[in-house]
């Protein structure tokens, strides 16, 4: 089918032609002047066909009914109906569906018989999911499926309670979460191609994974026996790192004594050697006379502290003797020797 | 003129539209006479039809579905259930579809009273968790095939069928909430309890390892203590081994220094060797 392009001129001026149907009533009679009329009735018909497509947008143009072509942004024209029509799609606008929960001025609002659905170890959860999705194909959006955007949202549903339905409460809720966002997205959009809605998902987003309302402070409370475990393991921990390192300390400190220890056993015992073998030196030189003096030094250094009693026991035997407690009596011992001693020995003497 | 006019806008007013008709790209349409079928139009465009005579009845050609029908459901362990299904179908023979059928309505009553009857078959050879689990995409494929089977002499074809909700009763779900809290209830204890083995753990092992770090300290302690007594006594060996009976004499000196503390008492004799000297210049001996 060629393209009928419009006239120069475009709209009629209709002013213009009103004063001509005057012109012609006076001046050609009724016929002609119906004959102008039919023309003028036929431009006007001719120039419903002008039609625009803005940048979003993608226009269908059917030919009785029968889809004849897909048309691109701009001023377009298409034959007057009901010959062609055309129908307009926006195929760049971003729409979103929401599942679980209804936004509506910047509020939202949940809806539990959507949201609260049963998981795979017979748990309720309240889910809610948010999906974009643009128009891929004009021509299957428009004729492929009766609403397809209500199709979205019912298989939406779908999709979403068959992947929560096969998995557990605590997987969906934590580590399970991209992963039922990636098979929903996918799942859904196998729906939506085998309906053939001419929909594209470009993201299926779980905005809310909760327990419900009524069992969620339990949900809390795992939480915080979580969060104790962690700090008791933590106290623990901390526990060890504070005595183990004191301990390594301690024991450091106990070899280090040790090896002192065995440091200046060995130095003394080295010095304690060096001084006899130097004394033994001097002494072989002159073995009694040193002998004598040494002794002799010694005993100059050690009696005067002591009390001394000379007692004659008689050669060399010993035997019990009375012994005076001269102290006691009062009398100076005193560095003297005591004569008092003298008499009790003596007369003791056989 | 208004004679050539006249006619033309008589058929173009009146004829033509009981003539012609066209079929959109989303319709089909049966032509009948009286009541009697003549045609299927499929495809979409113009037609022409005898004018008066022939009616045209159209239908749609796009999937259709049936809204959600909430039913209860019992499975083979005597659970119920709350079970929404949708089916998607479309018109596959207009005619069939209009000799069986007459309109949608009827045909969505009849595909979910044909889905209802065999969910529950279905649903009644299964236990609860198997339904909810992994049977689901199963059951609906069989659910599906019966009812594509069924559905097809009304000239429907069944795209597919899905459950979208399957849920517990509402008097149900308060004891699925006290379960739900049991088992939370249990978790948290097991948590907890779990931190304190771990705890006790980390404790009796940071303690067992400073018991040991301490016993090997002290074992390296003590050789190393032997070590010096013993290089000690090797050393003063060696020298005092060279003369014993002076070392025995000095040492005694030595000794006699150390224990005697002042006011010690001590007797001596007159004829010991210190004193030979303090009676007599000469000595008995």
């Amino acid at each position: 089918m060629v393209m009928w392009r419009p006239p120069d001129q475009g709209f009629p001026d209709l002013q213009k032609y009103g004063e001509e149907v005057g012109r012609f009533l006076r001046r050609w009679g009724p016929a002609r002047v119906a004959g102008t009329g039919v023309a003028a009735v036929l431009l006007v018909w001719l120039a419903t066909g002008l039609y625009v497509v803005r940048p979003a947008e993608r226009a269908i143009v059917l030919q009785f009914g029968r889809v004849l072509t897909q048309t691109e942004p701009g001023l377009r024209y298409r034959l007057p109906g009901p010959i062609q029509s055309h129908l307009v799609v926006d195929v760049a606008q971003v729409r979103r569906a929401e599942v679980g929960y209804r936004t509506s001025g910047g509020r939202t609002d949940p809806t539990p018989q959507e949201a609260l659905m049963l998981t795979g170890d017979e748990n309720i959860v309240d889910v809610h999911l948010f999906i974009q999705y643009l128009v891929q194909d004009p021509a299957k959006f428009l004729f492929h499926a009766r609403d397809p955007e209500r199709a979205l949202h019912a298989s939406a549903e779908v999709a979403l309670r068959a992947a929560v339905g096969e998995n557990t409460i605590d997987y969906t809720m934590t580590d399970g979460r991209v992963e039922v966002q990636d098979r929903v997205k996918r799942h859904l959009q196998g729906l939506l191609d085998l309906y053939g809605t001419g929909l594209l998902v470009t993201e299926a987003r779980l905005l809310v994974v909760d327990p419900p309302r009524e069992v969620r402070e339990a949900f809390h409370d795992v939480v915080r026996a979580w969060e104790d475990r962690e700090r008791l393991i933590k106290e623990a921990e901390g526990y060890g790192e504070d005595i183990v390192p004191k301990a390594r300390g301690e024991a450091v400190q106990m070899v280090r004594a040790a090896e002192a220890y065995r440091e200046q056993r060995l130095i003394r015992a080295r010095g304690d050697a060096t001084r006899f073998l130097t004394v033994l030196e001097e002494y072989r030189k002159a073995e009694g006379v040193t002998r004598e003096r040494l002794y002799l030094e010694t005993i100059e250094r050690t009696l005067p502290k002591m009390e001394k009693f000379i007692l004659d026991t008689g050669n060399g035997r010993g035997g019990v003797l009375p012994l005076l407690p001269l102290k006691g009596l009062g009398l100076d011992p005193g560095p003297t020797q005591p004569p008092a001693a003298a008499p009790p020995a003596a007369g003791a003497r056989r | 003129m208004v004679k050539l006019i006249a006619p033309l806008l008589v058929l173009g007013f009146f004829v033509v539209p009981q003539a012609a008709y066209i079929v959109a790209e989303w319709e089909q349409a049966i032509v009948t006479r009286f009541g009697q079928p003549i045609r299927t139009v499929r495809e979409p465009g113009l037609y022409f039809k005898v004018p008066i005579a022939h009616t045209v009845t159209r239908f749609d050609k796009r999937i259709l579905a049936t809204d959600a029908v909430p039913g209860e459901y019992v499975t083979s362990d005597k659970k119920r259930l709350l079970v929404e299904h949708i089916s998607r179908w479309s018109i596959a023979d207009p005619l069939q579809f209009f000799r069986t059928m007459r309109d949608e309505r009827g045909a969505v009553a009849r595909l979910n009273d044909i889905v209802s009857g065999r969910l529950r078959q279905e649903i009644a050879k299964e236990d609860f968790k198997s339904i909810i689990r992994e049977k689901r995409a199963a059951i609906m494929e069989v659910v599906a095939a019966a009812t594509r089977e069924a559905a097809a002499s009304f000239g429907i074809q069944v795209v597919d069928v899905r459950i979208r909700r399957a849920d517990l009763p509402p008097e149900v779900q308060a004891s699925v909430f006290a379960r739900m809290q049991a088992e939370r209830h249990r978790i948290g204890l097991r948590y907890r309890a779990e931190g304190e083995e771990k705890a006790r753990e980390i404790r009796a092992t940071a303690d067992k390892e400073r018991e040991i770090i301490l016993a090997r300290a002290y074992a390296d302690s003590q050789r190393l203590r032997g070590e010096g007594d013993a290089q000690a006594t090797a050393v003063t060996g060696r020298a005092f081994g060279q003369d014993p009976a002076f070392y025995a004499f000095q040492r005694r000196l030595e000794t006699y220094e150390r224990i005697f503390a002042n006011g010690t008492t001590i007797v001596l004799r007159p004829d010991s060797d210190l004193l030979r000297y303090l009676e007599t210049p000469r000595p008995r001996r």
